[in-house]
C-alpha cells in the first residue's frame, strides 16, 4: 500500500509541480520586473493567469491595501539564483535542521528494524537530502558572504551603509558559526552506529564539508573584520578633512605652535632641505680619459662662418654719442607715429601738416628726409600699402631741377 | 651602497618615497638593515632618514637641529601650514566632483578630463575650484576652467602629491604624502586640542 500510495502523491506532486514551475518561466519578464519593482503590475496578466498565480503560492497580497507582490519565497529565490546581495537571505538556522536529521534517522532505523526495505530506502533518501541541504545553506551562506567582500559592498552606496552592511554580515557569520558549533560529531557518530551507509553521510561527507564550511567562514570572518577597519579608517579621514577644512576657514588667522623651534621637533616636521648632488668627469683618473675622449668627441663640432670684411657704411656707428643716438631713436618713432596716423586715418597725409599739427620740432627738411628713409627701408610687401606723392617745384625758372615742398602718404588698397 | 644611489639621489632631492612613487625603493627602505646603511651614509650630510607614522612614507630630515637646519624647518613649516587649507579643500573638491564616498587615499587615480567634465556644468563646482586656483598655492592667473584645473594638478604634482605615469596623458595616481598630509593634520589637532572630530559617533553627540 505504502509505495502505491507515496507513487500517487508524488506523481501528483510531479504534475503540480512541473506546472507551477512552468508558470515561473510562462511569466518571466513579468515576474522579474516584479521582483525589481516590489509589487506587480496586475494589468499586464489576465484575470486567468493572476489566479493561477496566486493559487501556484507565487504572487500574495500582502494586506487588502497592498498591490500583488513576490512571495517571499520566490523573492529569495531570484536573489539567491542572480546574487543580488540586497535582498539575499542567509539562512543560519542549524537546530532546525539538526532536529530533522535526527527525525530521519530514527525512522530510518525504524523502518529496517520492521524490515520495510522500501520505506527505509525512502527514508535514507530523504535523509540524504536533509544533509546536503545543511551543506547547502552554509555554501550559500559563504558565497553569498564573499561576494560582498568581494564587491567591497558595491551593492550600497554610502561609506555609512557600507559599514552598517559589513556589521550586519559580521553578525550572520556569527550565527554561522555558532550553528556549526551545534554540530556535535560524537552524537552523528552515535546515531550512525553499526551502519555504513549513515556513516558515509553523516560522518566521513558530512565532517570533511563542515570543516571546509568552517575555515571558509573563519577566512571571511577576518576579512570582513579587515575591511571594516579601511572602512572606519576612511570615514574618519574623510570627517577629519572636512572638520580641519571648516575650522581653517572660520579661523583664517590661526597659526599652530612652532614645533621647528621646540626642544625635540617632531619627527613629521623634521623635513630637511633639497640636495642635489653634481657630479663632473674626473680628469685625474686616466681610466676615465677615453670617457671623457669620447665625449669631447661626440660634442657638437663648431664651424666658423668667415664673414667677408666688407666696407660698408655704418649710420649707428657714427653715432657714438648717446644724446645724438637718443635723438636719432626719437626722430624715428616720431615718424613711425606719422605712418601709423596714415593707416588709421586712411587717407593722405601731408608731411608738413603733420609737423605743424603735431608740435614736432623737428627741422622740416630732416623730418621728410627720415621720411622718405623709412619708407625706402620697408620691405617691399609693406612698401606697395602706401603711395607716396611727391609736391616737387624748379629750382628756378631757369634751373629745371625739381625741389621737393612736401610729401603726402596715403594707404593704398591692396 | 651603490645599488641604492638613485634611491638616495631622490631622498637627498627631497623626494616623498612611497609604495606608489617607487615600490622597489619603498620595499628596501622598509627593511631595518637598508635604514641603517642609508643613515650611515647620510651622517656627514647632516640628515637621516624619517618616516610618518604608520611608516607608509619616507623622506630625509635633519640628524642635527642645528641653527641653521632650524630655520630651514621653520620655513618650510609655515609653507605646509599655508598649504593646508587649500590642499584640504582639494580634497574635499574632489571627493564631491568624482561622487566618492570616501576621502583620496593613496594609489587613487584622478582623470583630469572626467574632473574638468564633472565640474564643467556645475556652478557652484565651477565656482569653488576657480577660488582655489587662485589661492596662492596654486596661483592660477586663468579664468579658463581647463588651464586653472591643469595648474592645480601641476602644482600638486610639483608637490609630491600626485604622480602622473605618462607626460602625455592626464591620469593621476594619489601618492603617499596624502598620508603625510592627513598625519601632520592629526597631529597637530592632538597638539593644539582643536575641536576638529574624526570619529562619527561623536559628531553625531554633537
Amino acid at each position: 500500500m505504502a509505495p502505491l500510495d507515496s507513487a500517487n502523491t508524488s506523481s501528483n506532486l510531479f504534475s503540480i509541480g512541473a506546472e507551477r514551475l512552468a508558470l515561473l518561466g510562462k511569466h518571466h519578464k513579468q515576474l522579474m520586473q516584479g521582483y525589481l519593482d516590489g509589487f506587480i503590475d496586475e494589468s499586464a496578466f489576465s484575470e486567468g493567469a493572476l489566479k493561477k498565480l496566486i493559487a501556484a503560492r507565487i504572487l500574495w497580497r500582502p494586506d487588502e491595501q497592498q498591490p500583488l507582490a513576490l512571495r517571499p519565497l520566490v523573492s529569495e529565490l531570484i536573489a539567491s539564483m542572480v546574487a543580488d546581495e540586497n535582498r539575499r537571505q542567509i539562512n543560519a538556522d542549524v537546530a532546525e535542521k539538526l532536529e530533522q536529521i535526527r527525525n530521519r534517522v530514527q525512522a530510518y532505523r525504524d523502518a529496517q528494524y520492521k524490515g520495510d526495505y522500501s520505506v527505509a530506502e525512502l527514508q535514507l533518501q530523504r535523509l540524504t537530502e536533509h544533509v546536503h541541504d545543511l551543506s547547502g545553506q552554509f555554501e550559500e551562506a559563504i558565497d553569498s558572504l564573499w561576494h560582498r567582500l568581494n564587491s567591497d559592498f558595491g551593492f550600497v552606496s554610502s561609506l555609512d551603509d557600507k559599514i552598517r552592511e559589513n556589521e550586519r554580515a559580521q553578525k550572520q557569520l556569527r550565527r554561522l558559526l555558532d550553528g556549526l558549533d551545534l554540530l556535535d560529531f560524537t552524537e552523528l557518530i552515535e546515531l550512525s552506529e553499526g551502519n555504513n551507509h549513515l556513516r558515509k553521510l553523516l560522518v566521513s561527507q558530512l565532517q570533511s564539508q563542515l570543516s571546509s564550511h568552517h575555515s571558509s567562514l573563519l577566512e571571511v570572518q577576518k576579512r570582513l573584520v579587515e575591511l571594516l577597519a579601511k572602512f572606519r579608517q576612511q570615514q574618519s579621514r574623510s570627517l577629519l578633512i572636512a572638520n580641519m577644512a571648516a575650522f581653517l576657514r572660520q579661523h583664517p588667522k590661526y597659526q599652530p605652535a612652532d614645533y621647528p623651534n621646540r626642544s625635540e621637533v617632531p619627527t613629521l616636521f623634521n623635513q630637511a632641505a633639497s640636495i642635489k648632488p653634481h657630479a663632473a668627469i674626473a680628469l685625474d683618473n686616466a681610466s676615465e680619459r677615453q670617457t671623457l675622449a669620447e665625449l669631447v668627441r661626440a660634442l657638437p663640432r663648431h664651424t666658423p662662418v668667415t664673414l667677408l670684411d666688407t666696407q660698408s657704411a655704418n649710420f649707428s656707428a657714427l653715432l657714438q654719442d648717446e644724446e645724438i643716438a637718443a635723438r636719432q631713436q626719437a626722430l624715428k618713432t616720431d615718424v613711425e607715429n606719422f605712418y601709423l596716423r596714415v593707416i588709421d586715418q586712411g587717407g593722405k597725409l601731408s608731411a608738413l601738416s603733420y609737423l605743424e599739427q603735431q608740435a614736432l620740432t623737428w627741422d622740416s627738411e630732416i623730418w621728410l628726409y627720415q621720411i622718405i628713409a623709412e619708407y625706402q627701408a620697408l620691405p617691399v610687401d609693406e612698401k606697395a600699402m602706401f603711395a607716396m606723392l611727391r609736391e616737387e617745384a624748379p629750382a628756378s625758372d631757369f634751373n629745371s631741377l625739381l625741389l621737393i615742398r612736401d610729401i603726402s602718404i596715403s594707404l593704398q588698397a591692396a | 651602497m651603490l645599488q641604492h644611489g638613485p634611491l638616495l639621489e631622490r631622498l637627498l632631492a627631497g623626494d616623498f618615497i612611497c609604495k606608489i612613487t617607487d615600490e622597489d625603493a619603498y620595499r628596501h627602505l622598509s627593511l631595518e638593515q637598508t635604514q641603517q646603511d642609508i643613515n650611515h651614509y647620510l651622517r656627514p650630510l647632516n640628515r637621516r632618514l624619517v618616516s610618518n607614522d604608520d611608516h607608509s612614507v619616507y623622506f630625509l630630515g635633519y640628524h642635527e637641529l642645528n641653527k641653521d637646519a632650524r630655520e630651514q624647518l621653520s620655513s618650510q613649516f609655515a609653507l605646509t601650514v599655508q598649504s593646508l587649507l587649500p590642499l584640504l579643500e582639494w580634497l574635499q573638491l574632489v571627493q564631491e566632483t568624482m561622487g566618492r564616498d570616501s576621502a583620496l587615499t593613496a594609489g587613487d587615480t584622478i582623470k583630469l578630463q572626467e574632473f574638468v567634465l564633472r565640474t564643467e556644468d556645475n556652478q557652484s563646482l565651477r565656482q569653488r575650484l576657480s577660488q582655489l586656483a587662485s589661492d596662492r598655492f596654486f596661483n592660477s592667473q586663468s579664468e579658463q576652467l581647463d588651464s586653472q584645473v591643469k595648474q592645480i594638478f601641476r602644482r600638486l604634482k610639483e608637490h609630491g602629491y600626485l604622480l602622473q605615469p605618462h607626460a602625455e596623458r592626464q591620469y593621476y595616481i594619489v601618492t603617499g604624502k596624502i598620508d603625510y598630509l592627513i598625519d601632520v593634520i592629526r597631529f597637530i589637532r592632538d597638539e593644539e586640542h582643536l575641536p576638529v572630530e574624526d570619529t562619527p559617533t561623536q559628531e553625531a553627540l554633537l
